[in-house]
């Protein structure tokens, strides 16, 4: 059964349009990748599921219309987002950006917070460091232990290696796996490493100008040369 | 010498209270209220007209002018603030307009001669030579009470984190599920309320009169420009520097020149370190 479901999105800034009626579906206990280059309208989609943008179209989520619903309303509803520049709060510890994260999840709190120390050991060592001081590898680990204290079903995570170390890329792909294998969660992710989308999604979508363009299982995809033409015209 | 330590430490912990209720909405809203003094006046008032023309206990007086704050705060959100929404100069203005009618309103009603409110608790001590009235002490451990709690409540609470949060970053906010409009109400119903009992305060450590908004709305933007976006605890630092600089230059130089000093420290720093001495946007 799809859990997200999108049906013609578009997504306008002012006047300029930014998606152009994008359907998918995403299956509950799946990781979906949604690959393109810059200005594709990667984070234009994420931000649009989480209703931060103005659209027409629909998005489904477990069944239900999240349409036009607040932020606030869909996080409660279960999604959680790590954004591309990852949004913390700079002057709060690890603890207290954590602890934001479960504004709609009161009552989880100690579950997650123990399940995140767990994922991510690092930031149990670190709960009272600023994030202002924090390396990038660690602001994103901060950035996806924040989406999970809201106990979500579905994770959405834009570009998730951006400005990562290889082996600090692999640690996430690790826990990507883990939180979809070990807490049921579903994930979609953004992309412009395709490899690493790739080797980690069970499905691959590729976005160019705001477009799908091609879609399918990694190992039809790999040699396919639309993925190749999304990233380096035709 | 400790004459002027007591009354700094009395005048400071004051202006503490009335520039934290102001550095709350600047941090969250990044707007500045310039009806902020206006809460104050109000609050005056309304403890004068509850005490003084109705007789009720002072306690019950300062608990309903804290109620006119907390309304006149809602209210200000809801009709100027929210439908302006991201307009700080149009803000700004329609705030500075309100302030003027609050105060012919004021005038309307109890006349523009000023009025001697009467001390919360009666009687002075003298320490070391200096005469302090309970009435100014009693105001500046409430100050220090109130803002202790204050401090506590954004660090420790769910909705006082939330506060940070959209002070800090709009969209992390966002998708944390915090609505931003309903932290935005809540903090200007905590300024409004905290203005009205600093009024209070304010009022009993100098006389009560329609423009009695100017000065404390001098001191509170003071303690944001000096402090940089505002901290609780840059506040406080902040607000020690203006109530200490006041008391020695009223007591060495001229009582005229205290709140001159203020308004020229503002240019000052204005001039040599725009992003305030502690520039960092933190609450
Ligand atoms: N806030 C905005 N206002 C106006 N246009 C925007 C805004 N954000 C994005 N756009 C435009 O929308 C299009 C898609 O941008 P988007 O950020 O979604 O791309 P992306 O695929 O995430 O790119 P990148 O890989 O660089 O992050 C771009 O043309 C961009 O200029
Ligand atoms: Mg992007």
């Amino acid at each position: 059964m799809a859990l997200l479901e999108i049906d013609k999105l578009s997504a306008f800034y002012g006047k300029a349009q930014a998606l152009h009626e994008v359907s998918l579906s995403v299956g509950a206990g799946s990781i979906i990748a949604v690959v393109g280059a810059n200005g594709a309208g990667k984070s234009t989609l994420l931000d649009s599921i989480m209703g931060l943008t103005k659209t027409t179209g629909a998005v489904r989520f477990d069944g239900a219309e999240i349409t036009g619903c607040k932020t606030k309303e869909i996080v409660s509803r279960g999604i959680g987002y790590g954004p591309e520049r990852f949004n913390l709060f700079p002057f709060m510890t690890v603890r207290d950006n954590l602890l934001v994260g479960a504004y709609t999840a009161r009552d989880d709190i100690g579950k997650n917070l123990a399940a995140i120390h767990k994922l991510f050991p690092r930031l149990a060592e670190r709960e009272t460091q600023e994030t202002s001081t924090q390396s990038g590898g660690e602001r994103q680990m901060v950035s996806l232990g924040r989406a999970l204290m809201s106990s979500p079903r579905l994770l959405l995570v834009d570009e998730p290696t951006i400005g990562l170390a290889p082996k600090v890329c692999l640690e996430i792909a690790d826990v990507l796996r883990r939180l979809r294998d070990e807490f049921s969660l579903t994930v979609v992710i953004t992309e412009q490493n395709a490899n690493f989308a790739l080797s980690l999604a069970e499905r691959v979508h590729v976005l160019e100008t705001g477009r799908l363009v091609a879609e399918g299982r990694p190992e039809d995809l790999a040699n396919d040369e639309r993925l190749a033409a999304a990233y380096f015209g035709h | 010498m400790l004459q002027v330590l007591i009354q700094g430490l009395l005048l400071s912990g004051l202006y503490a209270l009335i520039a934290v209720g102001f550095t709350l909405i600047f941090s969250i809203g990044r707007v500045l209220n310039l009806a902020y003094g206006a809460y104050l006046l109000i609050g005056g008032y309304a403890y004068f007209y509850f005490t003084q023309a109705i007789g009720l206990p002072k306690f019950a007086a300062v608990l309903l002018a804290a109620v006119i704050g907390c309304a006149l705060g809602i209210l200000k959100f809801l009709l100027i603030v929210r439908p302006l929404r991201g307009n700080h100069v149009a803000i700004e203005i329609s705030t500075l307009i309100l302030a003027v009618v609050l105060q012919s309103a004021v005038v309307l009603a109890f006349g523009d001669s000023s009025k001697i409110l009467l001390p919360i608790i009666p009687g002075v001590e003298r320490v070391a030579g200096a005469a302090v009235p309970y009435s100014n002490l009693f105001a500046a451990v409430m100050s220090w009470v109130i803002l202790i709690a204050l401090w506590i409540f954004i660090r420790s609470t769910h909705t006082g984190r939330a506060m940070q949060a959209v002070s800090m970053d709009a969209k992390g906010a966002a998708i944390s599920g915090i609505d931003a409009d309903r932290v935005n109400m809540i903090t200007w119903a905590i300024s409004g309320t905290l203005g009205a009992v600093a009024g209070v305060f304010f009022a009993s450590y100098t006389q009560l009169y329609p423009g009695m908004w100017v000065a404390p709305l001098i001191i509170a933007v003071a303690v944001v420009i000096v402090g940089g976006i505002g901290s609780i605890i840059g506040t406080l630092i902040v607000a020690h520097i203006i109530g200490f600089m006041e008391v020695l230059v009223s007591t060495y130089l001229a009582p005229e020149l205290r709140g001159i000093f203020t308004m020229v420290l503002i240019i000052a720093i204005l001039v040599l370190r725009p992003r305030g001495l502690f520039g960092r946007e933190e609450l």
